[in-house]
């Protein structure tokens, strides 16, 4: 009887002291969860547009993930921290997090990390290296890829580069027909702007306002504000080329959400045009 | 009969069963039960204190007091004496009872604008002797913002005073420099006339050099007299620049002292603000992690962002 006692007292110890199962799966380990955890939250930061934030959660997400050697979180990690500098217009540290990048055998990322350092090379004016890593990224992308309107994008950003505009323009109309459908609004907006961007540098200023207008209308849904600034002063250059009447307005708004933005670059070139604007009105007078 | 004597056994040894259960599981409650009063710190001896304030303000039953920031007691007593005076009785750990100097004094501390406040005992120079018990401690509240501030405002006033006077004494129509300078130019004027007449004069040598020498003359000594009043404005005027210049650089010396004053307490405000979210992020993810928490709360999804090859907006203007 005694034994019986402990026995049943042992049992419910047992049943108190015990961790319990979730209910379909053993729970995570800590330390990867914390790290889902910080990857997690810095996309939600990237998201919201706070990229210092999301650049120390995806920094902080990369070390844990190194830290138990999880070779691919370790790697999307860096993705997201060279996109997050990237996004801050660091192109250069995001070149370096990419140049120590190992994608190692898996086709995503080396994939992403090829098109990440496109992107990085064309905001630092590297156009051929640019076009080198575009070239490695169409071998592995091959007839079709989830990121080949994104490829197809940043070809045509290499070719307005490389003052071709048709060849923009194709890139582009492509990357526009491979969205068409897909509900990723950030990369259409941005098809728009490169298409009206190769329509102005090909002297079709028609065709290229309503693309610049396309392109404004879902960054302003998309209430990105560098882009709305960037949109408004193309919508300026192409309106200064037709001779419209209300290219400063198109500057001035530029100039407006920029400073309410706190984006000194575009403030100064926003004001630049103006300035350049007002010297050839006096002068042609 | 055996079959009844046996049930009468069993139910015997069930009941001696169930008395042992209940007695070891009224002997484990009873150990929780210590081991909460000891973590609380009932058997813990302690020593009283006290001081007088002026205020209870920010002063409340309960709260920490410490040394070196070192929770070593809590106030136990806040109470209104007949004469106005707030008495408050601290009770201090025996433990600590060694820091505690007879020349030591209770400071209140507030953290920044909405920081809580904490009282901090202050141990004295003199270490060889401590206070004994239930000794009445020194109370000194803390200069806060508004103290620093009315600091500043009486340093500034008198420097005021003093620009507004030199700014009068200069702009004095006869006595300022208005007038010194109508002054020298009056001189400036005569000594032209001379020259012109001197000129003139020169070439026909004769009875009227000596006019003109003596009118150089008057003229000198007029300019003489302007220089000698502007000698004499001048030191008072130069003595009241270099009092100027002293208490401006007292008010450099100062805003050097409020400078470093401020950069001694708000810093450590934000670094407190910063590591309470850090602790508060660190309990929320530590809590997550536990059970039973763990079992609700699925780890996320490794995060993929939305693809944009253009973060920038940068393809707009071709370069």
């Amino acid at each position: 009887m005694c034994a019986k006692s402990i026995f049943l007292a042992a049992l419910i110890l047992a049943g108190c002291g015990s961790t319990p199962n979730s209910a379909n799966s053993p729970a995570d380990p800590p330390r990867l969860r914390a790290a889902l955890e910080a990857e997690s939250d810095g996309a939600k930061r990237y998201a919201r547009g706070d990229f210092n934030v999301a650049e120390r959660r995806f920094d902080e997400a990369m070390r844990l993930h190194a830290s138990i050697d999880d070779a691919p979180g370790r790697t999307r990690n860096r993705l997201h921290l060279a996109r997050t500098r990237l996004a801050q217009g660091r192109a250069e540290a995001a070149l370096d997090l990419l140049n120590v990048a190992d994608p190692g055998a898996e086709p995503g990322p080396a994939l992403d990390t090829l098109l990440l350092k496109a992107q990085a090379q064309l905001a630092l004016a590297r156009d051929a290296e640019a076009q080198q890593s575009l070239t490695a990224a169409a071998d592995r992308c091959g007839a079709a890829c989830p990121q080949a309107a994104s490829l197809n994008l940043l070809q045509a950003r290499a070719a307005l580069a490389g003052k071709r505009p048709q060849d923009a323009l194709a890139h582009a109309d492509a990357a526009l027909k491979l969205l068409r459908d897909r509900g990723e609004a950030v990369e259409t907006g941005n098809a728009w702007r490169v298409i009206a961007a190769a329509r102005l540098a090909g002297g079709d200023t028609a065709g290229a306002l309503p693309a610049a207008q396309a392109a404004l209308d879902i960054d302003r849904r998309l209430a990105l504000p560098e882009k709305i600034a960037r949109d408004w002063l193309l919508i300026g250059d192409i309106r200064r080329k037709v001779g419209a009447g209300d290219t400063a307005a198109a500057y001035q708004t530029a100039l407006e959400v920029a400073n309410a933005a706190a984006l000194t670059g575009i403030a100064e070139t926003a004001t630049q045009a103006l300035a350049e604007l007002g010297k050839a009105r006096a002068t042609s007078r | 009969m055996s079959l009844l004597t046996q049930y009468d056994a069993d139910a015997e040894a069930l009941r001696r069963g169930i008395r042992r259960f209940l007695l070891a599981a009224l002997l484990a409650m009873l150990a929780v039960a210590a081991a909460i009063a000891v973590r609380q710190g009932v058997f813990r001896q302690t020593t009283g204190y006290s001081f007088v304030a002026n205020s209870a303000q920010d002063i409340v039953k309960g709260q920490a007091v410490r040394i070196a920031g070192f929770r070593v007691g809590s106030v136990a007593q806040v109470k209104l004496k007949d004469d106005g005076q707030v008495a408050v009785t601290m009770e201090i750990d025996a433990d600590y009872m060694r820091f505690i100097t007879h020349d030591a004094r209770v400071e209140l501390h507030k953290d920044g604008l909405v920081g809580s406040a904490t009282l901090e005992i202050v141990p004295g120079a003199d270490q060889s002797r401590l206070a004994p018990a239930q000794a009445r401690l020194a109370f000194s509240r803390a200069d806060g913002l508004a103290a620093l501030a009315n600091q500043v405002r009486d340093e500034f006033i008198p420097i005021l005073k003093d620009i507004k006077v030199i700014t009068g004494t200069l702009a004095d129509a006869d006595k300022g420099l208005p007038g010194t300078l109508a002054r020298i130019r009056e001189s400036a004027d005569a000594l032209n006339v001379l020259l012109a007449t001197s000129n003139r004069q020169v070439e026909g040598i004769g009875g009227t050099a000596t006019r003109v020498l003596g009118k150089a003359e008057q003229s000198l000594g007029q300019l003489g007299q302007t220089l000698d009043a502007t000698n004499q404005r001048l030191p008072g005027m130069l003595d009241r620049t270099q009092q100027v210049l002293d208490r401006t650089q007292q008010v450099i010396d100062h805003a050097g002292k409020i400078a470093a004053e401020a950069e001694a307490s708000v810093p450590p405000i934000l670094r407190d603000g910063s590591a309470a979210a850090a602790d508060v992020r660190e309990i929320v993810s530590g809590a997550k992690q536990k059970w039973p928490i763990s079992t609700f709360v699925d780890a996320p999804a490794p995060a993929t962002l939305k693809p944009d090859s253009d973060p920038r907006g940068e393809a707009g203007r071709v370069r």
